[in-house]
């Protein structure tokens, strides 16, 4: 029993908790929950609570359905939402197969086998997302979501309810020791941004999960409904999760050198012109569903074309200004992945398609300093910006083809995202909208 | 002096000096300081570990005892027993003679010594704490000598007593006699020193009497089993004096154990003692330093590991307040056993079994007296392990100490005396060395030199006249150990009657079927029924199995399958219950007798053939036997037994009979990592060939005298195909084939339908000898054609062929037996078909599309496609087909594609520039992975599949042992689907041609 086992158990005690919920994440980023009495706590720790994996999308294949999950005890955080004032508290939990080993479909093991290579590299990663989503009127089935407000980017609506929720969400989030660097209205109505104040990967993909838990939560207790589907109105902006990436020597920012164009190190153009050579593959995982591309092909600041530039906003890959003087907060911004991604997956395969960069010494290729949407397309071709995905098929089948990423994933992830993606693009394909409906029946 | 007597400088030699005009010359030198001589030089050096250094020594001890005004107390050594204590000193250990030439006043000590001294007389703690000036006798000793000057006082005590204590030890006519007396008074000398540091400590503290402060031992400390140089592992306990408070009492011990463990370990004028190391204790490095025996006892009760119960075995008392020490054992003790077994001992010694294995495993690690295979970690396991499998119920076991533990075991039962006496005689010989080998210069090293000087003056020191005795030894103790500790922990599961002599150790029903379990049986009665079956009655033959069966049971756990692998060799060893050989050789070759305990537990199929024929087990000995024969040998040994005979019943069983024999072989020397599975493959093929061979000249001669004819009409061939023909046969495969004539009319027709319904015959119906299926549905037209075609049919039909298979099927046509020119003849006729100059567009759509029906038709139902290695995508026929095409489409052009064998025609397209050199690699990769699986599934021999990858993780780690790689289920099964969809995807481009656009 280690000390923060420990911890955990005596906090279980003092604090009056009557259930722990064990949270894991399947391999599409929904969170799952086991819910145990403290007197199975120890037994957890030591030897892992049983499920049924076969359950669970993607853990694993029918015919070994048995798996253990064993709570990991940093992750402990008593639940401040009403109705379980009274004892409950969470933490995530590790899979292994019954052999004790870690299950390899489990994608918090592989971001965890991913910060492995990195460390062995010397680097520890650290995110930072901007998390977007659209806040709701209850919904009403058969009809178009209504947003709650009509306001935009950073408008301060008084007496808002966006404002009241956003202040409520905070509180919660703080209470659950998450930090939040910032929150603002943006730019689609309804539409809100949390920014999380960084942290390591594995933290910050725990974190999200428990946010998107949090948001959810606080939004049905005043009535309302949260979303982070990536574009839910056709003509609103879509949500995004910039993702702010930085890799820490030690203490020092691996990404900083003083002096240096835009004060980047070779490290990170390295690492940049890595996350651009493979960012067509990783579109899969970081924009993992049919809808997803309706954002990144739908304008209003999503990034549609591979290239980085020094704050500009129309690049895939951005790098932020920060204060002369701040080297330690040098990072680079992802900006294609989305709010509904599954943050385990999708951190290890950005970080593994840094660190690839950086393994094979890419050079960084010259920043874009036009508004990459008002270029032609052979103005793009020519300055060789080539295209993220257009769909999820496409992506899929890029994706298909990646070492990279299917080494980063594992076989067994990897297999199924391909069979999962493939199946959901064959179910979307078949289907018949009232758009196509609205154009083509009267004439046709 | 006379002419016969030699010179001063040879006798020097003779007594191991190497340097003898320097010593000649440092000899005349201490002379002249002392204004005596030595007397009879030779003889008193030839006693010293290093003479060399030794005199050196002296001479500078002389000087500086001189300097000091101590001359005359060195000089009234000559000639006594302290003056030779001293001498064996200077030549042991260069650091305490720096340390007496430091302090040259201490030379007195060496004329004071009692005779006879023993370790126990010494009074360490008395020494070591009047040297700071404090009363040993005090409640409460507190030092009078302070700070920096105390701290030396207190190491300069330490080493006068550690300079006395290791002087008698070298003096010590038998060595590993006294070891453990060594062991307990370094322990206690370790203990005063921290008394004396406490005694320090109070001295800088004045708030000291808040608080009652122990020092437990832990380790070798508290076994008392230390080292001369080694880290002294501790715990603190403290309760608060009267009328002080519990945070009181913590703030200040805190303060003197920090204190008196700086006063060991830390660098100062007189150098450091040793680390204090503190880390075993509650939540180790990041728990509070000290605790009160309450918390500790909480401690314990909620959150203590195993192993920290384990290490809490050795826990003393060893300075400080005594009384708070034997309260926080008191209170601890009864935890430990209960606590060993909540947490379940068997996955406890289970682990610990792997440790000691994977110890005895490491191939380097050559010279490690304490961590390589051998040493004297491996002693301590093995006297752990069996202390933990049966400590639980016999109190008596609950020994601190390595031998007192050992003892005990013996005397209860639980090892055998011849046993125990040759670990304790190993043990303590490696303890000595390492004694030596850190008393030289008080360094902490476990490694034997690696230098000839080294080893010279570790085999003088330690009692051995000669290097090469003394490694003589050092390689069988370390041998002994290891073969004890199978012994030990193995011998005593047989029963009662089995037991060698009187003085063996025999366990009750619980404590054998505890070991068992311990290691891996999942049937631990019936195990205990056949090892009872194997070595009851008087017989020689259970005499025999009495002394090797320990050591088998210890193998078989290490097996996939202990229980099969059991039951499997005694099945064998009641079948030769009269055959002498056999348990001779495993009596005599611990290699056949491993080996053959590996393949009964790890592969069903060896198994099975060696029941059928047990004399083959013979070969084990011999890596020359299991080598695959010479072709040539085994087509002579076929010749011969088919002009032996005339009969040919016989001579088919001979024939079958040899190629059972000859599988058995390749499939041992496959499991035991001998030969890898695309040889295993070719050897597999090549014994079919001449078995095949064989049975048509039969069918031949048999047909011929039926018909009453002199001599065949005709000459007959036969052709293998599929994989047959590419020599990658498995050891159940069938043998495709088609049969081939030359011949003109009607009897001749007949005549070769006979003997090749015949030739199947012979191969297929059910005898002594295992058959061999004979497929020739490969045949033109398939089922509907004639069994054998005339070479002229053969090419009429190829001539007018429709099928693009049937050409892509002779890509792999390679004649097998018959005759020779007819052969040729057929391989002439089939090359345009097969290598035609051009692949029509047509044919190529064709085959593309049959593969991609196969792909869904063949499969298996219920079978995920993913685990199928041979029709499964980047499973074998991926690989084949590509390869195939390649030919098909190349080697009309290219000849050096025209090879019936994957891997050949594969390395060919790389070197002809037709694929590129990744693809390639990628796609033979995959195709080895795959073949060595389904060679692996064959071996293992549990269930009909060998297409098919296990689910279970733990019957893929059993595959991945046979394979002979290091993985884990696991890792086995994601390289696998990693080699295989990297295969897919070169086959999708070279095979399907699909390119990035057509998807």
């Amino acid at each position: 029993m280690d000390k923060q086992q420990e911890y955990v158990l005596r906090s279980v005690e003092e604090r009056d908790i009557r259930f722990i919920r064990l949270w894991f994440t399947d391999v599409l980023g929904i969170l799952k929950s086991v819910a145990i009495a403290p007197a199975e706590l120890e037994n957890a720790f030591d030897e892992g609570i049983g499920f049924d994996g076969s359950a669970v999308e993607g853990l694993t294949r029918v015919y070994e359905a048995d798996m253990l999950a064993k709570p990991d005890p940093s992750t402990f955080q008593i639940l401040p939402w009403r109705g379980e004032r009274q004892g409950a508290a969470r933490m995530f939990c590790d899979i292994y197969t019954p052999d004790g080993e870690p299950a390899l479909s489990d994608p918090r093991q592989v971001l965890k086998r991913t910060l492995d290579k990195a460390s062995k590299l010397g680097f520890s990663f650290y995110t930072h997302p901007e998390i977007e989503f659209y806040l709701f009127k209850p919904l009403e089935e058969g009809k178009l979501p209504k947003p709650i407000d009509q306001a935009g980017y950073f408008d301060n609506v008084p007496r808002g309810t966006a404002h009241e929720f956003r202040r409520t969400a905070i509180t919660m989030l703080e209470n659950m020791g998450i930090s939040v660097e910032f929150s603002h209205h943006e730019a689609g109505p309804g539409q809100n941004e949390i920014d999380l104040r960084y942290a390591d990967a594995l933290q910050m993909a725990d974190n999200i999960m428990t946010f998107r838990m949090v948001i959810k939560e606080v939004a049905l207790e005043q009535g309302l409904f949260a979303s982070f589907m990536p574009k839910p109105l056709a003509t609103g902006p879509g949500s995004g999760m910039h993702t702010h990436m930085s890799l820490f020597e030690g203490d020092r920012n691996a990404f900083f050198e003083a002096g240096a164009p835009h004060q980047l190190s070779p490290v990170a153009r390295q690492f940049m012109a890595g996350i651009l050579k493979h960012a067509p593959e990783i579109t899969a995982i970081t924009n993992q569903y049919v809808n997803s591309y309706k954002r990144l092909w739908g304008g209003a600041e999503a990034p549609s074309y591979v290239c980085w530039g020094s704050n500009n906003r129309s690049a895939l890959v951005r790098i932020p200004t920060h204060k002369p003087g701040k080297g330690q907060s040098t990072r680079v911004e992802y900006r294609a992945m989305d709010s509904a991604a599954n943050p385990y997956l999708s951190f290890a395969v950005m970080l593994a398609a840094g660190l690839k960069g950086i393994e094979d010494g890419l050079v960084l290729p010259d920043g874009a300093e036009d508004d990459v949407w008002e270029l032609s397309n052979s103005e793009r071709r020519a300055m060789g910006y080539e295209p993220l995905p257009a769909s999820l098929s496409d992506a899929v089948d890029i994706m298909e083809r990646s070492e990279l990423v299917a080494e980063t994933l594992g076989e067994r992830v990897f297999d199924f995202v391909l069979r999962n993606k493939r199946a959901e693009w064959d179910a979307y394909r078949a289907q018949v909208t009232p758009y196509e409906l609205e154009q083509y029946l009267p004439v046709l | 002096m006379s002419s016969r007597e030699v010179s001063l400088a040879t006798q020097l030699r003779r007594a191991g000096v190497l340097d003898a005009a320097r010593v000649e010359s440092q000899i005349e030198q201490i002379n002249a300081i002392t204004g005596t001589y030595l007397e009879d030089p030779a003889h008193a050096l030839s006693y010293l570990a290093d003479p060399d250094a030794g005199v050196l020594q002296l001479l500078r001890l002389a000087e500086s005892a001189r300097d000091s005004g101590n001359l005359d107390a060195l000089v009234a050594l000559r000639g006594t027993e302290g003056g030779a204590k001293m001498s064996v000193l200077l030549g042991g250990s260069l650091a305490l003679g720096d340390f007496l030439v430091r302090h040259p006043d201490f030379v007195a000590d060496f004329g004071n010594l009692p005779v006879g001294e023993k370790f126990a007389d010494i009074d360490v703690r008395g020494l070591v704490l009047r040297g700071v000036g404090a009363d040993p006798n005090a409640e409460v000793p507190v030092a009078t000598v302070t700070g920096a000057a105390g701290q030396a006082a207190m190491r300069v005590a330490y080493r006068r007593v550690l300079m006395r204590v290791a002087a008698e030890d070298l003096f010590a006519k038998v060595p590993t006699a006294i070891m453990h007396e060594v062991g307990s008074v370094l322990a206690d000398l370790a203990g005063a020193a921290l008394d004396a540091g406490l005694a320090l400590a109070r001295a800088e503290y004045p708030t000291h009497d808040a608080t009652r402060l122990c020092i437990i031992g832990m380790g070798k400390c508290g076994a008392r089993e230390l080292n001369y140089v080694s880290d002294v592992d501790v715990i603190y306990v403290a309760e608060p004096a009267e009328g002080h408070s519990d945070e009181e009492s913590l703030k200040v011990a805190g303060k003197l154990a920090n204190y008196a463990a700086r006063a060991c370990d830390s660098p100062g004028i007189e150098p450091a003692l040793w680390e204090v190391d503190a880390n075993l204790r509650p939540e180790g490095g990041d728990g509070a330093l000290v605790r009160n025996v309450a918390s500790h006892r909480a401690y314990y009760e909620r959150w203590a590991e195993t192993w920290e119960f384990q290490a809490l075995l050795k826990a003393r008392p060893i300075a400080g307040d005594i009384d708070v020490g034997e309260r926080y054992v008191d209170e601890l003790a009864p935890l430990i056993w209960s606590a060993v077994e909540r947490e379940g001992f068997v996955e406890n010694a289970q682990a610990m079994r792997r440790r000691v294995e994977e110890h005895v495993a490491r191939g380097e690690a050559d010279r490690q007296i304490k961590l390589g295979p051998g040493g004297l970690r491996d002693v301590e396991f093995t006297v752990q392990l069996l202390q933990l499998v049966h400590g639980r119920s016999d109190e008596s076991l609950r020994s601190r100490n390595t031998l007192g533990a050992l003892h005990a075991l013996r005397s209860r039962g639980y090892v055998g005396r011849v046993q125990a006496a040759t670990m304790e005689r190993s043990y303590r010989q490696l303890r000595v060395w390492e004694h030596r080998l850190q008393m030289r210069k008080l360094s902490r090293t476990h490694l034997m030199p690696a230098t000839d000087a080294g080893k010279r003056v570790l085999a003088r020191a330690s009692g051995f006249a000669t290097v090469e005795y003394m490694e003589e030894v050092w390689h069988d103790v370390r041998r002994e150990v290891r073969a004890m500790h199978l012994e030990m922990f193995y011998r005593p599961i047989l029963p009662v009657v089995a037991r060698l002599s009187a003085d063996e150790a025999a366990l009750d029903d619980d404590a054998a079927r505890a070991r068992l379990t311990a290691v891996g049986f999942g049937d631990a009665t019936g195990a205990q029924r056949h090892i009872a079956a194997l070595t009851d009655g008087v017989s020689r033959r259970a005499s025999i199995q009495r002394q090797l069966l320990p050591a088998m049971i210890g193998w078989f756990a290490q097996g996939a399958d202990p229980d099969a692998g059991l039951l499997a060799f005694r099945q064998l060893s009641e079948q030769l219950e009269n055959a002498q050989w056999y348990l001779k050789l495993l009596r005599d070759s611990r290699t056949a007798a491993e080996r053959l305990a590996r393949l009964l537990s790890t592969s069903g199929y060896v198994t099975k053939a060696l029941l059928i024929s047990a004399q083959d087990i013979t070969w084990l000995d011999n890596d020359d036997d299991l080598a695959p024969r010479d072709p040539a040998r085994l087509w002579g040994e076929a010749d011969a037994i088919l002009k032996r005979s005339a009969d040919a019943e016989q001579c088919i069983t001979a024939l079958r009979g040899m190629r059972r024999r000859e599988l058995a072989r390749t499939a041992a020397a496959d499991v035991l990592g001998l030969l890898d599975s695309v040889e295993a493959a070719k050897t597999v093929t090549m014994v079919a060939d001449v078995l095949i061979d064989g049975a048509l000249r039969i069918a031949m001669d048999t047909v011929t005298k039926t018909k009453g004819l002199e001599a065949p009409p005709i000459t007959m061939a036969v052709i293998a195909m599929g994989r047959y023909g590419g020599q990658e046969m498995g050891y159940n495969s069938d043998a495709d084939v088609q049969f081939v004539f030359d011949g003109e009319g009607q009897d001749a027709q007949s005549f070769a339908q006979q003997v090749a319904t015949e030739l199947r015959r012979l191969l297929q119906t059910v005898g002594s000898q295992p058959g061999l299926e004979i497929d020739a549905d490969l045949r033109p037209e398939g089922k509907n054609g004639p069994l054998a075609r005339s070479l002229e049919s053969c090419r009429e039909y190829y001539g007018r062929w429709s099928d693009p298979w049937e050409a892509q099927a002779l890509l792999r046509a390679r004649p097998c037996a018959g005759d020779k020119e007819l052969c040729d003849r057929f391989v002439k006729a089939i090359d345009p078909v097969r290598y035609p100059p051009e692949l029509p567009a047509s044919a190529l759509k064709q085959m593309r599309s049959l593969k991609a029906r196969m792909e869904s038709e063949r499969l298996p139902r219920g079978v995920d496609p993913r685990r199928h290695v041979k029709l499964g995508p980047g499973g074998l026929s991926d690989v084949e087909w590509s390869v195939q095409l390649l030919q098909l489409q190349h080697a009309h052009e290219h000849p050096a594609l025209r090879t019936t064998v994957t891997l050949e025609a594969l390395n060919a397209a790389v070197a002809e520039g037709l694929v590129e050199v990744n693809d390639a690699e990628v796609l033979g990769e995959a195709w080895k992975f795959a073949t060595d699986i389904r060679g692996a599934l064959a071996l293992r021999g549990v269930g009909k599949r060998t297409d098919v990858l296990p689910n279970d993780v733990r019957q893929m780690k059993v595959l991945a042992d046979i394979m002979n790689v290091r993985m884990t289920g696991s890792e086995l099964d994601e390289q696998y689907t990693r080699a295989s969809r990297r295969a897919r995807l070169v086959t999708e481009r070279v095979f399907f041609g699909w390119t990035e656009d057509d998807r």
